[in-house]
């Protein structure tokens, strides 16, 4: 026990109270929820530490081994010894593995305050030990059953006497000394051995079926011999009747003391799949940037002129998705992510109005000024930030709707930490190695294990689906190259380039984690703390040896900055320096096309901006890639004639442009279109005035007269006005001329003087000054229901009782028992009652009923008030009375 | 700054100008289809066909890699690297082999592979029993047709079932005077090497000759496949010339004739023709123990005789053709039942080394008179064509044009019999149509070949493999449509070599806006991206100088 000067804390407040700052704060930090608010003491936190959403959520950001230590303190004793625990973890053949990490986890679980005490007393905090404590509606995942002692607090003292004699231990005089032995007999290894030795082969299949769990088994009520073997002698113990359980000291007995099939001390190594040239990675990076730029580019062109509509719900149809895809030529989840990451960009939004459509924000405009490397580190660090998760476009929510892309229900919150986290392993790795996704996998699922069943139909977990698409996400944007992290992306991750290759080629992965109990918050300190142990191994240096009595802390920050996620302030000097890396591995624009007789132009690279726009216009592009080919078509020329160019620019343009000379054919083409190009005019006219005699339309238009009608000349015999041919005619006339209308076939109309019509209109409706006159049924079933309520009201009535009426005009009441014999009885007599009722509402009223069955809680009857049968819910009958004979 | 830019939809562009560009192409030629060739930029695109042809070729995918991250300016997308390894990866998991006991059989490395395909219902009638996990009996009649199937299935099996021998025959190159062209020897080399497969070589390019050559391999009985009897004829006549083969060892099954000897050439037209519902000359496949059978024009090879061919698959099978292109898009049916690619090269490189004359393109649009653009504008869509193809003011155009070259040898081929008799009245010339009984057109074309007439009219029964070695300039007035290979087969009759060096001319007459315009589009569109440019010129122009000069 503990030495006088150290008294041993008896509670967990009392264990923070002595825990100093540095280790409070390590608390507060990997457990931010336990200062919002502020609590006022550290009895307050200790309580708000102990509630079962906090340690939840502690649990849930726990690596595999610490969860599986909990888990072990969660069946051991307690409080329990440091060594009970250490036999539990390693087993009785005590692995050294095991051994060596399990002070480290231990540490984790202090510094969270879920465990504590000194290594005598080590105690799981209340909620903890009951959240992951063996019962029978949640099986431990150690697949241990209760301790013998809980198995069989409901059983007979006689019982208990006859397992312990049947064991071959002398009697006792109590229940509880003969529990104490029969654990302690189920705890010596030798005498279990002993015993077990004895038993017959079928009973020992039997334990052997149940040790690692789940431990409950079905007993028919006449079990065979060899199970009746096992039951007399405790080895099984009656739960429930037809369900046996294996108690957790015979279990651990068989597994040698171990409390996991397979403890996981170390975390799973991410095995590179492929090395490549760290060259050879930049560049497809940097060549994939660029494709992801052209593509968000190309993806707001298309979507230039008004987006897609904003469907009611939010997001974008299925339908225009597709559509996307096929303009960027890419698959529907792939548009998916170009889109969702031009919306985290904030480089697209809905524009509010009320026909919302999706459209480039001002930001976009900004965005395309900047240069190319500032663009993508821009897209980079807004897709590493996001919530969003455009992998889960197309799935389903909870309700069974289509998640639609930009629409409501992608945002998951530990989108951004799995990205970081896969991108930290990433850069672990040697520069230029592409992990092995299942290895990455693997490892993420050993950080942050999931508790409970939530692997359902076969689904992959949330965290590992996101990390294949942080995988092939990083893939498209260039994040990495051929799979392996870019240098540039290293730089995003505010990893330093230069030095990332030194480090990591000795090959220990999360060099940079920050040591476990100082990650900040939002980090998964569990990871860190496993990083930490595979960097350093020689533990005890680093403060970690077996022994410690409180919390381990590490003050001082490795050499290297820590891969955690940055501050905004950081993250922009990292951004910054992505973008610089990346600048010079970017194809630099060129401002020259060339040009092929098949009416080809190829752009050899990527094109000057202006440069790009035009021929957009003059061409169609038919390939792209690192180069665009355009293909010149009579459309693509007119079209670009329709934007207001003359043949002569294009010349004049193509010459500029091209490094080749003009072939001729495309010269011919762009001669040959523009010969054709506006040929026919359309225009808008009203009213025209046609006239065989021109000489006539010359006077017209030569009169001033005629200068309000605005007349236009558009053959020699035919004007044009853009007033009606009313006003035209008036005009005509009262210039002297004896104009005629002509209908749409060209006949002269015959004009009378027009009538002034209104549309179509209904005529007024009369507004009577009373209702209506009531029908005869209308009367007959008024006077009906005034009479019932009259009935209701005024019968003399007499209560079950004791005779004596209720006052008219209060509601009857009478307790539940009574109501239900009256009612029951007026079933069989076919009486009429009157009740009191409360509906729903919780108006109450009256009613004259005559029941016609009781049933379920509820009496159907005919309703004279209502005049028809309907049925009542017993509870809202306040009472019932009697209609007075007579 | 290399040579070669990869784009997305997996073409390649090639920049020919550049110091690498030869090295470059010849890295890729294997596994990439060379799409267009105009003056600057060559495109080639990657299809599973292509990358299958390469495995076929002994290539596999890191070589294909390698020339592809080795010559790209641009870095090389990841996911384009991955398609081409998995697409790859396909060919050679089935193989089809000669079992010393089961015959034929189909052999997997993979076994789900395997297990896939036997699937398949379409694969499940083809395939006997199952001899072990690995493998399953193929019925010896149905190797072709479970190539066919296997390649729809994407998952292409290699032919290793070997080939028989056939009767033997001895043929000899007759070398004396001339010699097989450097890259004729290459592309029989190729072919013998591979077994079977199909030579793309350019019009006049000397296919026959390549033809020849695999047969003085082969030293076997051959079936010659040819399209029509003039190319009949000209194959026979071209083999005596050119080989040991005497005239009497070389036989004609024709329409006309019936003769089955250890050469025999058979059109196409005769072995498709069906009487009550069957296909009367189909045992000429089976009257001899043939070694080798030689296909003309694959890209014309009627589909009748792709499912003769499926049951030939244990002789060995060459292809011959200016174009892999099929209006029909059976290119796959080529390669499963022919063989892959053995041999290409591409026109221009082969108008480099001076074995096909360099022609001057010139497409002449001429402007439909107003009654005439009338005319067309109500006409039935049918009908429009006609309208369009056939105006008055081609004919004029057609005129001034044989004037300009008055005293060089001229073809003026049509599509319409009325307009090529009336420009034949115009022109003074012979006219070779449909009707043209063979004996004429034979001795029209000698008359033709000797000089004694200058200007010949021919219908599209001349499209294909006459040999008009002096016609120096062709006039096009009107064609099928918009198809493509006929226009590369019209251009081929200006392309042999001239014996005095005279540059070929190639005329286009075409209406303006109208849809002859639209076809002409479509058929140039092979050729300019062949490397051959048009030029496009007013018939005004052309009407200009001829009243001036």
């Amino acid at each position: 026990m503990s030495p006088a000067a150290h008294p041993a804390p008896r509670s967990l407040a009392e264990a923070l109270r002595a825990r100093d700052d540095v280790s409070l704060a390590a608390l507060l930090r990997s457990r931010p929820d336990l200062i919002t608010p502020v609590p006022t003491d550290l009895t307050q936190l200790a309580t708000r530490a102990g509630t079962r959403a906090s340690v939840l959520r502690a649990l849930e950001r726990l690596d595999r081994f610490a969860l599986q230590t909990a888990e072990a303190l969660a069946v051991a004793p307690d409080p329990a010894p440091y060594d009970t625990l250490l036999a539990l973890m390693a087993g009785d053949a005590r692995d050294e593995t095991v051994a060596a990490a399990l002070p480290h986890a231990l540490g984790t679980l202090r510094e969270q305050a879920l465990v504590w005490g000194d290594d005598e007393r080590l105690r799981l905090v209340r909620t903890a030990r009951e959240l992951l404590a063996p019962s029978p509606q949640h099986p431990s995942p150690t697949g241990l059953g209760p301790s013998v002692q809980e198995a069989t607090s409901g059983m007979s003292p006689g019982r208990i006497q006859d397992i312990v004699a049947t064991a071959g231990l002398p009697s006792t005089h109590d229940s509880v000394s003969a529990v104490a032995a029969l654990t302690a007999l189920f705890e010596d290894r030798k005498k279990m051995g002993d015993l077990l030795a004895e038993a017959p082969e079928a009973a020992r299949e039997v334990l052997a079926r149940l040790v690692w769990g789940p431990p409950y088994g079905q007993v028919t009520p006449d079990p065979a011999a060899h199970l009746r073997w096992l039951l007399d002698r405790g080895l099984l113990l009656p739960t429930a009747p037809g369900t046996v359980v294996l108690p957790r000291e015979v279990a651990l007995h068989l597994r040698e003391g171990r409390a996991h099939r397979v403890p996981e001390p170390l975390p799973p190594a991410v095995e590179p799949a492929a090395t490549h040239g760290a060259q050879v990675v930049d560049a497809t990076a940097a060549g994939q940037a660029y494709t992801a730029l052209a593509t968000v580019e190309e993806l707001m062109k298309d979507w230039d002129e008004g987006g897609p509509a904003v469907l009611r719900a939010g997001g974008l149809s299925v339908r225009d998705l597709k559509r996307t895809a096929v303009a960027l030529d890419v698959s529907e989840p792939v548009a998916a992510f170009w889109v969702e990451l031009a919306y985290a960009a904030g480089l697209i939004a809905s524009d509010g109005e009320a026909d919302e459509r999706y459209a480039a924000t001002p930001a976009y405009d900004e965005w395309l000024e900047r240069p190319a490397a500032e663009r993508w580190s821009q897209l980079a660090e807004a897709w590493l930030t996001a919530t969003r998760t455009p992998g889960l476009v197309g799935g389903r929510d909870a309700k069974d709707r289509t998640l639609a892309a930009l629409g409501p229900g992608l945002d998951r919150s530990a989108a951004p930490e799995v990205r970081h986290r896969v991108l930290t392993l990433l850069a672990g790795l040697p520069v230029g190695a592409a992990p092995d996704t299942e290895s990455v996998l693997a490892r993420l699922r050993w950080e942050r294990p999931l508790r409970g069943p939530q692997q359902r139909n076969g689904d992959e977990d949330l965290r590992s689906r996101l990390a294949r698409w942080t995988l092939s996400e990083a893939e498209q944007l260039g994040i990495t190259g051929r799979g392996a992290l870019s240098a540039h992306a290293r730089a995003l991750l505010g990893a330093p380039a230069a030095g990332a290759g030194s480090r990591t080629g000795s090959g220990t992965p999360g060099t940079s984690a920050a040591p476990g109990t100082s990650a900040p918050p939002g980090t998964s300190a569990p990871a860190a703390a496993g990083s930490t142990r595979v960097l350093a191994p020689a533990g005890p240096a680093e403060g970690t040896g077996p022994g410690d009595k409180l919390p381990v802390h590490h003050h001082h920050r490795p050499g290297g900055p820590a891969l955690t996620p940055l501050s905004p302030a950081e993250q922009a000097v990292a951004t910054a320096a992505a973008a610089r890396l990346l600048a010079p591995l970017l194809p630099e624009p060129l401002d020259h096309v060339l040009l092929q007789a098949d009416l080809t132009a190829v752009a050899p690279g990527p094109l000057r901006r202006p440069l790009a726009d035009v021929l957009d216009v003059l061409a169609d592009v038919e390939s792209k890639g690192g180069a665009t080919v355009y293909r010149f078509t009579p459309a693509s020329v007119r079209r670009a004639l329709d934007a207001g160019r003359s043949a002569a620019d294009l010349h004049a343009f193509l010459v500029e442009h091209s490094r080749t000379p003009v072939p001729q054919p495309l010269a011919y083409l762009i001669d040959d279109v523009a010969r054709k190009h506006g040929h026919l005019r359309v225009g808008a006219a009203s009213a025209y005035v046609r006239c065989d005699d021109d000489t006539l339309l010359n006077e017209i238009l030569a009169d001033k007269r005629a200068a309000a009608l605005r007349l236009r000349r558009l053959a020699p015999t035919v004007l044009a006005a853009p007033c009606d041919p009313a006003t035209l005619l008036e005009g005509l006339r009262a210039m002297g001329y004896a104009p005629a209308a002509e209908s749409a076939e060209g006949d002269v109309l015959i004009a009378r003087a027009h009538a002034h019509r209104t549309p179509p209109r209904t005529a007024p409706e009369p507004v009577p000054d009373g209702p209506p006159p009531p029908d005869a049924t209308l009367l007959t079933a008024a006077i009906r229901a005034i009479r019932a309520g009259d009935l209701a009201a005024t019968t003399p009535r007499r209560t079950a009782g004791d005779g004596a009426a209720v006052p008219g005009g209060e509601l009857p009441r009478t307790s539940s028992a009574e109501t239900l014999a009256t009612v029951q009885a007026a079933v069989l007599t076919g009486e009429s009652l009157w009740i009191g009722y409360v509906n729903a509402e919780g108006t109450a009223s009256q009613r004259v009923i005559a029941p016609v069955k009781v049933e379920g809680g509820f009496v159907t009857a005919y309703d004279h008030t209502a005049d028809e049968v309907r049925t009542y819910p017993l509870h809202r009958i306040t009472g019932v009375a009697e209609l007075a004979e007579g | 700054m290399s040579c070669l830019i990869v784009q997305s939809d997996k073409t390649l562009l090639l920049e020919v100008d550049h110091e690498r560009a030869d090295d470059c192409r010849r890295a890729i030629a294997p596994f990439a289809e060379l799409e267009r060739a105009p003056e600057h930029i060559h495109t080639y695109r990657v299809t599973p066909l292509g990358l299958w042809n390469a495995r076929a070729a002994g290539h596999d995918a890191e070589q294909v890699v390698d020339a592809l991250v080795q010559y790209s300016r641009y870095p090389v997308p990841h996911a384009l690297l991955v398609d081409i390894a998995e697409t790859m990866d396909r060919y050679g998991r089935l193989t089809l082999s000669k079992h010393p006991a089961h015959g034929l059989v189909l052999t997997t490395t993979d076994r789900p592979v395997l297990e896939e395909v036997l699937k398949s219902k379409r694969i499940a009638p083809l395939v006997g029993a199952r001899i072990d996990p690995d493998s399953v009996v193929v019925h010896p009649s149905e190797r072709g047709q479970i190539k066919q199937v296997l390649l729809k299935l994407g998952w292409p099996a290699e032919d290793l079932a070997g080939y028989v021998d056939g009767e033997a025959h001895p043929i000899e190159l007759l070398e004396d005077g001339w010699a097989l062209r450097p890259y004729q020897k290459q592309a029989v080399e190729n072919f013998w090497h591979g077994g079977s497969g199909v030579v793309v070589l350019p019009c006049g390019a000397g296919k026959t000759l390549v033809g020849a050559g695999s047969m003085a391999q082969a030293k076997s009985t051959t079936l010659i496949l040819v399209t029509n009897t003039v190319s009949a004829r000209q194959w026979k006549h071209e083999l005596v010339k050119r080989t040991s083969l005497t005239e009497d060892e070389i036989g004609e099954y024709s329409g006309t004739k019936k003769e089955i000897r250890p050469v025999t050439i058979a059109t196409y037209q005769v072995l498709t023709t069906k009487r009550k519902g069957i296909y009367p000359h189909l045992e000429l496949f089976d009257s001899r123990d043939w070694g080798l059978i030689v296909y003309d024009e694959v890209h014309l090879l009627p589909a009748p005789v792709f499912k003769f061919t499926a049951d030939l698959q244990a002789r060995r099978r060459l292809g011959l053709t200016a174009t892999l292109v099929r209006e029909d898009g059976r290119e796959s049916d080529v390669f499963s039942l022919i063989g892959p690619k053995r041999f290409d090269a591409p026109w221009k490189e082969i108008e480099a080394q001076g074995y096909i004359a360099p022609a001057d393109c010139v497409e002449v649009r001429v402007n439909l008179t107003d009654t005439e653009r009338l005319a067309y504008a109500t006409a039935e869509t049918e009908e429009k064509y006609r309208f369009c193809a056939t105006t008055d003011t081609k004919r004029k155009v057609t005129e001034a044009i044989v004037r300009r070259f008055a005293g060089q040898q001229i073809l003026v081929i049509g599509q319409y019999i009325d307009q090529l008799d009336e420009l034949g009245e115009h022109l003074n010339a012979p006219v070779i149509k449909g009707e043209t009984s063979n004996a004429q057109r034979e001795k029209l074309f000698d008359a033709f070949r000797e000089g004694e007439i200058s200007v010949l009219v021919v219908s599209k029964v001349a499209n294909f493999s006459i040999d008009l070695p002096e016609a120096t300039v062709a006039v096009q007035v009107s064609g099928t449509f918009g198809s493509r290979q006929e226009e590369a087969q019209r251009l081929g009759r200006v392309l042999r070599p001239k014996a005095d060096g005279h540059q070929a001319h190639f005329y286009s007459v075409v209406a303006r806006d109208t849809i002859d315009q639209d076809f002409a589009a479509h058929r140039q569109r092979f050729l300019a991206e062949q490397g051959y440019s048009y030029r496009i010129v007013d018939a005004d122009e052309i009407l200009a100088e001829d009243s001036t000069g």
